[in-house]
């Protein structure tokens, strides 16, 4: 059995609970993250995708339900989610608009410096984060941060997260609002960080593509109750039942629904182009056949 | 309570829609009206007036429907505030009290090289806690303002009030657009706020941590949270402005508005009360 790194239960949460703007945001959502996993959410806008992950590092606290996060019980008032922020690494929404020192290596090396490194060490993790992401150290640390592009200062807020070395990295709609360059570079970043360091991620999106291209299992959130669960390829099997829930299918998976309703016989499970590719030379409609 | 829900203590700006009285008033009249009552608030000067006004602040929000704990969550952020203006009181008005009122305490402190007395007389105390009075209702009032007016209503009123002041170059369409628009940023700029402590604590940051009094770590905790804030704030600024110029706003000159049209019975009832109020709270000899 494979231990789980997160394991949500049943979780309701409410905003501003006791006073005349409280709003149901989660109404039973469940979610696990075993190690080394790579797991997407999607959902429409306002289906309580962030108030989820903002539950996995104890930055809201569970109201009903439970959360475990690393053995800790969250729903447990003294327990300290701090150090589990150092554990779970969180990239919030936009993350760019939270930076804050003039000079990027400044910016990235916060984190570390939070958690007391001395100078080698902070130094080493600021590197070594700045190289995932693909910026250069050398190039880089000295540049002004609030000159960078917009897609450069995205990198530099994952760096800042990646500097505490966290085991489970969670992003919040990551490549919302990049430019189609940057946003291949971050999932090749974020597809690298998993494979060389084994790190779990957690992947917020409404991008099927990129859910379909990055992720192996999938939640499905709608109204703050998870209503799909599964690998990616069962999940997007639903495409009617996503289109109702306001998302869809990846667009290799549509082309190859059109040509099968147009009478070729294609595998049901096409998500990327690659697959779509295969399908065809493999198809009993194909000429290679 | 959770560690960083920020909104739920700024209740100045949040507008709640409602059916109450207090809710249908003109903007006009309600504006009138609470100035008044605040006249008659920051003019009564004994405990027991002190008290009677805070319990018509109190009548008013149990009129207008809103939870009286919602919008005494809004107390909350200036308690701190609050306590340095008692330590404050104490420590100079105490010492220096020209009405020479009886000292009810009085011990000496020595701070490093620094020796002075700490010292409560009657005077003080009275204007400490009649201080706290006011700031209470105070803050009660412009929450109730706020929470039971829809911004646009506010601002048409405040515009109206200002138009007789327009001989003398007044620009009362301009003021109360800034008023406007400075009262609809506060529980957004609150919002955002939360989510930039939200994050920084995602990377490391500590809130909260040090005593509530050490007030060098906590201010420099901030940094993190201020300079983003301050950038999208200004961010914010500029894309209201592209917003406004993109639809010609030019300010007050040749503006048609809708007009609010005569105040109601309801409305100058309103005003007589608040009236009657403040002159029987400010006539009343309290006894103590």
């Amino acid at each position: 059995m494979t231990e789980h790194v997160i394991e949500v239960r049943d979780l309701w949460h409410w905003y501003l609970r006791g006073t005349p703007l409280e709003s149901v945001a989660l109404r039973g959502a469940s979610f696990t993250l075993a190690a080394g996993e790579i797991v997407g959410i999607m959902g429409h806008t306002g289906s309580g995708k962030s108030t989820l992950v903002q539950h996995f590092n104890g930055l809201l606290r569970p109201h009903q339900g439970s959360v475990r996060v690393f053995g800790t019980d969250l729903g447990d008032r003294r327990a300290d989610p701090r150090s589990l922020r150092r554990r779970v690494g969180l990239v919030f929404q936009f993350p760019e608009q939270q930076l804050f020192d003039p000079t990027v290596g400044d910016d990235i090396a916060f984190g570390p410096r939070k958690l007391g490194c001395d100078r080698a060490e902070v130094r080493r993790r600021v590197t070594d984060a700045m190289t995932a992401v693909g910026l250069p150290f050398e190039t880089f640390k000295d540049r002004y941060t609030f000159g960078l592009s917009g897609g450069e200062m995205r990198k530099v807020a994952v760096a800042g997260v990646l500097a505490l070395e966290p085991e489970v990295l969670v992003l919040d709609e990551p490549t919302a609002g990049l430019d189609p360059r940057a946003r291949r570079d971050l999932l090749t970043v974020l597809r690298t960080l998993h494979d060389e360091r084994g790190t779990a991620l957690v992947f917020v999106s409404h991008n099927m593509d990129e859910v379909a291209e990055l992720v192996t299992r999938v939640d499905v959130l709608a109204d703050g109750r998870t209503v799909l669960s599964g690998p990616v390829r069962d999940v997007f099997r639903e495409g009617d039942r996503l289109r109702e829930l306001g998302l869809g299918v990846p667009a290799a998976t549509e082309l190859a629904g059109a040509l099968r309703d147009r009478g070729l016989d294609l595998r049901g499970d096409v998500l990327t182009i690659d697959d779509a590719v295969e399908a065809m030379w493999t198809s009993s409609s194909s000429p290679a056949a | 309570m959770d560690e960083f829900e920020l909104s739920r203590s700024v209740t100045i700006g949040q507008f709640i829609p409602g059916t109450s009285v207090v809710h249908r008033l003109d903007p006009r009249a309600k504006l009138i009206g609470f100035v008044v009552i605040i006249a008659g608030v920051i003019t009564a000067s004994s405990y027991l007036g002190n008290a009677v006004a805070f319990g018509a602040v109190v009548l008013l929000v149990v009129l207008s429907g809103i939870p009286l704990r919602y919008l005494f969550g809004g107390i909350r952020p200036i308690l701190p505030i609050l306590v340095v203006y008692t330590v404050f009181n104490f420590l100079f008005l105490g010492n220096y009290d020209p009405t020479g009122s009886p000292v009810v305490f009085r011990t000496p402190v020595s701070l490093g090289p620094w020796e002075f007395a700490f010292t409560v007389t009657d005077n003080s105390i009275r204007q400490t806690v009649q201080g706290i009075f006011r700031i209470f209702d105070l803050i009660l009032l412009s929450s109730l303002l706020t929470v039971t007016t829809p911004i646009t209503a506010l601002a048409k009123g405040i515009e109206s009030l200002l138009a007789p002041f327009r001989r003398v170059k007044v620009p009362g369409h301009e003021i109360a657009m800034m008023l406007a628009i400075a009262y609809r940023f506060v529980p957004t700029v609150a919002e955002e706020l939360e989510r930039l402590m939200k994050a920084q604590a995602s990377r490391g940051a500590d809130f909260g941590r040090p005593g509530r009094l050490q007030f060098v770590q906590r201010t420099r905790q901030l940094v993190p949270v201020t300079v983003p804030l301050f950038v999208s704030a200004f961010r914010r600024a500029e894309d209201l402005i592209l917003a406004m110029e993109s639809r010609c706003y030019v300010g007050g000159a040749g503006r048609s508005a809708v007009d609010l049209g005569p105040l109601g019975r309801a409305d100058w009832a309103a005003l007589a009360v608040a009236a009657a109020f403040t002159l029987a709270l400010w006539r009343t000899p309290f006894p103590w």
